[in-house]
């Protein structure tokens, strides 16, 4: 007997403790009157940091035909990118790594080849001992 | 005086296979006016069996977009290192890219084939662009392309 009554004692405590937050945050949405407990929920919800989804994701610029970039460096394409997406806008943002970019460029997990002429050509057995590459575009 | 024309003759025909073994070639490719922006282009050779080999070129600076060469990079798993210190820029349509290097003669006659893949922002990617043979007698005879290439051709 005195066993079921202190499980019962428990079990209404802890009823109490869980229903009465519970209760006060639903009553608090209804009437939009501020109670304590609803407050210190409320707190706690404005208090969460706004996180935007950005839209200027690589994939984006994606067609529906599977191709991909907004933009190339090193020649002069750079400009008529811009006249393609309409006069004033021009989302030739490839080289920012300002800390808005979310793609890997900016973190230094995708690295870039290097240029000719910066290193030797690989060692891949297709190139002789001779002069590095030359390359030009008429 | 001896020693000295014994270690010339020994350096001299030391040096001289070296000098056989590679040759140079001029690799041109013609893009077609296509109307879009600059084109990625990964040049690559692959063996008898078409293995990859190695690249050749790469014209295009940025490696996030090296997986719409989708040959070369199924091939190199886009590894930059690949084409480190043999990566250009792109090419805009119409224009033409003319490569010089020294290159192995024993990539010719003996079954390798140069391959070029292809990829325009907005446009579709080709892989594949251009695949040809390299042979001494191949030289200076221009292929054609399938999409953005007008023509290839290999002079030695």
């Amino acid at each position: 007997m005195k066993k079921t009554l202190t499980l019962l004692a428990a079990t209404t405590a802890l009823s109490v403790a869980i229903g009465v937050p519970a209760w006060s945050t639903i009553r608090a949405a209804d009437d939009g009157a501020g109670s304590p407990l609803a407050a210190i929920v409320q707190a706690g919800q404005d208090a969460r940091p706004i996180i935007l989804a950005r839209g200027d994701d690589d994939d984006d610029h994606k067609s529906h035909n599977g191709s991909h970039y907004e933009d190339d460096d090193g020649d002069d394409d750079d400009h008529r990118h811009g006249h393609r997406h309409g006069a004033g806008h021009d989302d030739d943002d490839d080289d920012d790594c300002d800390g808005h970019r979310d793609d890997d460029e900016c973190t230094g997990s995708a690295r870039n080849a290097a240029p000719a002429g910066s290193v030797a050509p690989p060692k891949n057995g297709l190139f002789g001992n001779g002069a590095a590459p030359t390359a030009r575009v008429n | 005086m001896k020693t000295l024309l014994t270690a010339l003759t020994l350096t001299t025909a030391l040096t001289l296979p070296a000098v056989a073994m590679a040759r140079p070639v001029t690799l041109t490719t013609t893009l077609n006016a296509y109307g879009g922006d600059g084109a990625y282009l990964a040049l690559y050779v692959t063996d008898s069996t078409g293995a990859y080999a190695g690249s050749l070129w790469m014209a295009g600076g940025k490696s996030k977009y090296y997986k719409h060469l989708t040959d070369w990079y199924r091939a190199t798993g886009g590894n930059t290192a690949e084409v480190n210190g043999i990566t250009g820029a792109s090419v805009g349509a119409g224009r033409t890219l003319e490569i010089t290097f020294d290159l192995a003669d024993a990539l010719f006659d003996a079954g390798y084939t140069l391959h070029i893949d292809a990829s325009v922002e907005n446009m579709r990617d080709s892989p594949n662009e251009v695949a040809v043979p390299l042979t001494t007698d191949g030289a200076g005879i221009p292929t054609k392309g399938r999409r953005y290439v007008a023509d290839f051709t290999y002079d030695m």
